[in-house]
Order: structure tokens, then sequence, then C-alpha cells
């Protein structure tokens, strides 16, 4: 389980996010990214949409639950993460067009 | 459970498997919240004899606040709570009445988790009301819906909000409509093969359908829920 380091108020803790296409969702060129720990969950699943040009993207974390887009990306790391990032998993449909 | 030829859906008695994984853990890990409860129903009469019916409720919680950002799960001030959770004493329960449909006030919601048996999925019927008991207009309960995830659940093709007949209280309800929930969470379970293997699919799965289904009305899962996810 990732801890929490002690930051100065100066320094915004990065977090490593490591975006996962399942299903046949399209695969990214580029896959991992850092964000700061404060942003919201929102923007990670705002740039998946952006990227992949899809409204109906379900993003979700592990196997399986949707953050909260309110949620810190700091908050779900400490939570989440392991291996010193945060995989977001995508998946999106097919069948619905 | 074979995932790859599963299509998402469950059985009635593995609702009541997977309902009672929620009750338990929710209890356990968020006993400041209130608790999820099951209400037992009397039996329809083409139910077969040895299988229980009943749903989920969870019932006078706040959800969001005027224009909110962040979505607590509170008690009800009015109940006798045991537990008070510290955040209910910062909320200011002034009513703000201008017009009826311009009501700017704390609004209340009743969630019911049903099982579907023509859909054979979960689902999530809700009502709204002002705090004297005063229901919403559908055009305010999507004001007061969290702006964010509403939107990006109800532009889906796949969840958007119906009136109807609650199938137990007989009286209008609203409920996300379940038409796509098998084909997303055969696609969210798809992910991860170990989760189907050792069965433990069937006690998440509720949980892991809430969280993206409770994000329309705003309903936050602690993390401790989470976990094991």
């Amino acid at each position: 389980m990732a801890t929490v380091e002690i930051q100065s108020p100066s320094s915004v803790r990065k977090v490593v996010v490591h975006l996962r296409a399942t299903g046949d969702a399209p695969i990214l060129k580029q896959v991992k990214f850092k964000i700061p720990g404060s942003d919201k969950f929102a923007k990670v699943i705002d740039f998946l949409r952006r990227q992949l040009h899809r409204e109906t993207l379900f993003v979700y974390v592990n196997s399986a639950f949707s953050p909260n887009p309110d949620e810190l990306v700091i908050d779900l790391y400490n939570n989440f993460g392991f291996d010193g990032k945060l995989v977001v998993n995508y998946a999106c449909s097919m069948a619905w067009g | 459970m074979d995932i790859s030829s599963w299509d998402g859906t469950i059985s009635l008695a593995e609702f009541h498997v997977a309902a009672r994984a929620l009750v338990e853990k929710w209890k356990r890990v968020s006993s400041a919240s209130p608790p999820w409860s099951w209400v037992s129903c009397p039996k329809q009469p083409w139910v077969a004899s040895h299988e229980v019916e009943g749903y989920l409720s969870l019932e006078n919680i706040i959800l969001v606040s005027i224009k909110e950002e962040h979505d607590e799960l509170l008690s009800f001030p009015q109940k006798e709570e045991t537990s008070c959770s510290d955040k209910e004493e910062s909320i200011d329960i002034a009513t703000l009445v201008q017009s009826q449909s311009d009501r700017d006030e704390i609004c209340y919601y009743d969630l019911h988790i049903v099982y579907s048996a023509s859909y054979r999925v979960p689902v999530l019927y809700f009502r709204v009301y002002y705090s004297d008991g005063e229901p919403l207009e559908f055009e305010d309960i999507k004001k007061h819906l969290p702006a964010h995830s509403a939107k990006t659940l109800l532009d889906s093709k796949w969840t958007f909000i119906t009136q109807e007949e609650h199938p137990y209280l007989k009286r209008p309800w609203y409920k996300l409509h379940p038409c796509g929930t098998g084909e997303w969470m055969k696609l969210l379970f798809q992910g991860d093969v170990s989760l189907a293997r050792n069965g433990a699919a069937i006690e998440v799965y509720l949980i892991s359908w809430l969280s993206f289904v409770g994000q329309v009305v705003g309903l936050r899962i602690p993390y401790e829920m989470l976990n094991q996810l």
C-alpha cells in the first residue's frame, strides 16, 4: 500500500497514472502520465474522453469500481495505488454503437 | 463463473448473496454512515416458495447540498442517530423558499436497490424530497444531481432515468433504467479473470455496480468498501 510522504507546501506531489485499456478499447500511444495529486479524478476521465473521442467510457480502478470524479488523485493513489502508480482502466462498448 | 461467457447478469439468489455482502461490509467499514438495510416483502404469487423477496434500502439521506462540490453521505438529522458524523453540525439547514419551483434547500434521498427479474440485474430506484416531505419535480431533481457525474451518465446511452411504479411500494419512483447494466458489468469484470475464478465476483458485484450507479445521485462509496476491488 502506498504511503503519503510529508511534503512542504511548495511542492506538489505528483502521481503516476497508468492508463490500461480493457476489452476492445483502443490503446493509447502514451499510457503513463504524471499528474499533480491535488488534481481531481475528473481530469483523468476528461483526458481519456478527449483522447478516445468517446462519450461512453467506463473508467475504473482495480477490479472494479468507478471513482467519483471529485476524488483527488492523491487519495486514490494512497488507497489503491501499487508499484508506485495508480492503474486506471477504461473500457468502452462496441455493442451499443 | 466463467467470465468469458458471462453476460453480466445475476440470478435472484446471486442478488441476495451480493446484497448480504453489501450490507455487512457497509456496516463494518462505515459505521458513521446510515446503513443499507434489507427490506423483506410479501412474496409475489409467481415467485418460487423457497425464494425470498425484498430490496435494499437507504433512506432519508442528504447526498448533495446546494450547488455543492463535494458529495457527503450524511444522516438525516431528525432521526435519533446514535452516531452522528461531525460534518452534520456544519450543514446549515436554512430553508430558502422563493417559489415552488425555485426552492433552494437541502433535499433528501431514498434509495432502493431492487432486483429486476426481466433484466436479471439490480436496479436503482430513488426518490428525492424536501424536508417537509414534498417530492421534487423531475426538472428540479436534475438540477440537484451532481453536475459532472450525472451529465456523464445521463448522456450515455446506457443510463437514463425513468419514472415508474415501485415494484413493491406501488407508488411512482424514479429509476435508473437497467437495460445496459448487464453489458457494462460484463465489461468491468472482464478486466480481471482472477475475480471470476475464485468466485469472488458475486460478493463484489453490487459494490462495483453501486460505485457507478451511485454517481448519478451523488452517493459516495467509502474507500474501505472498495479495498478488495
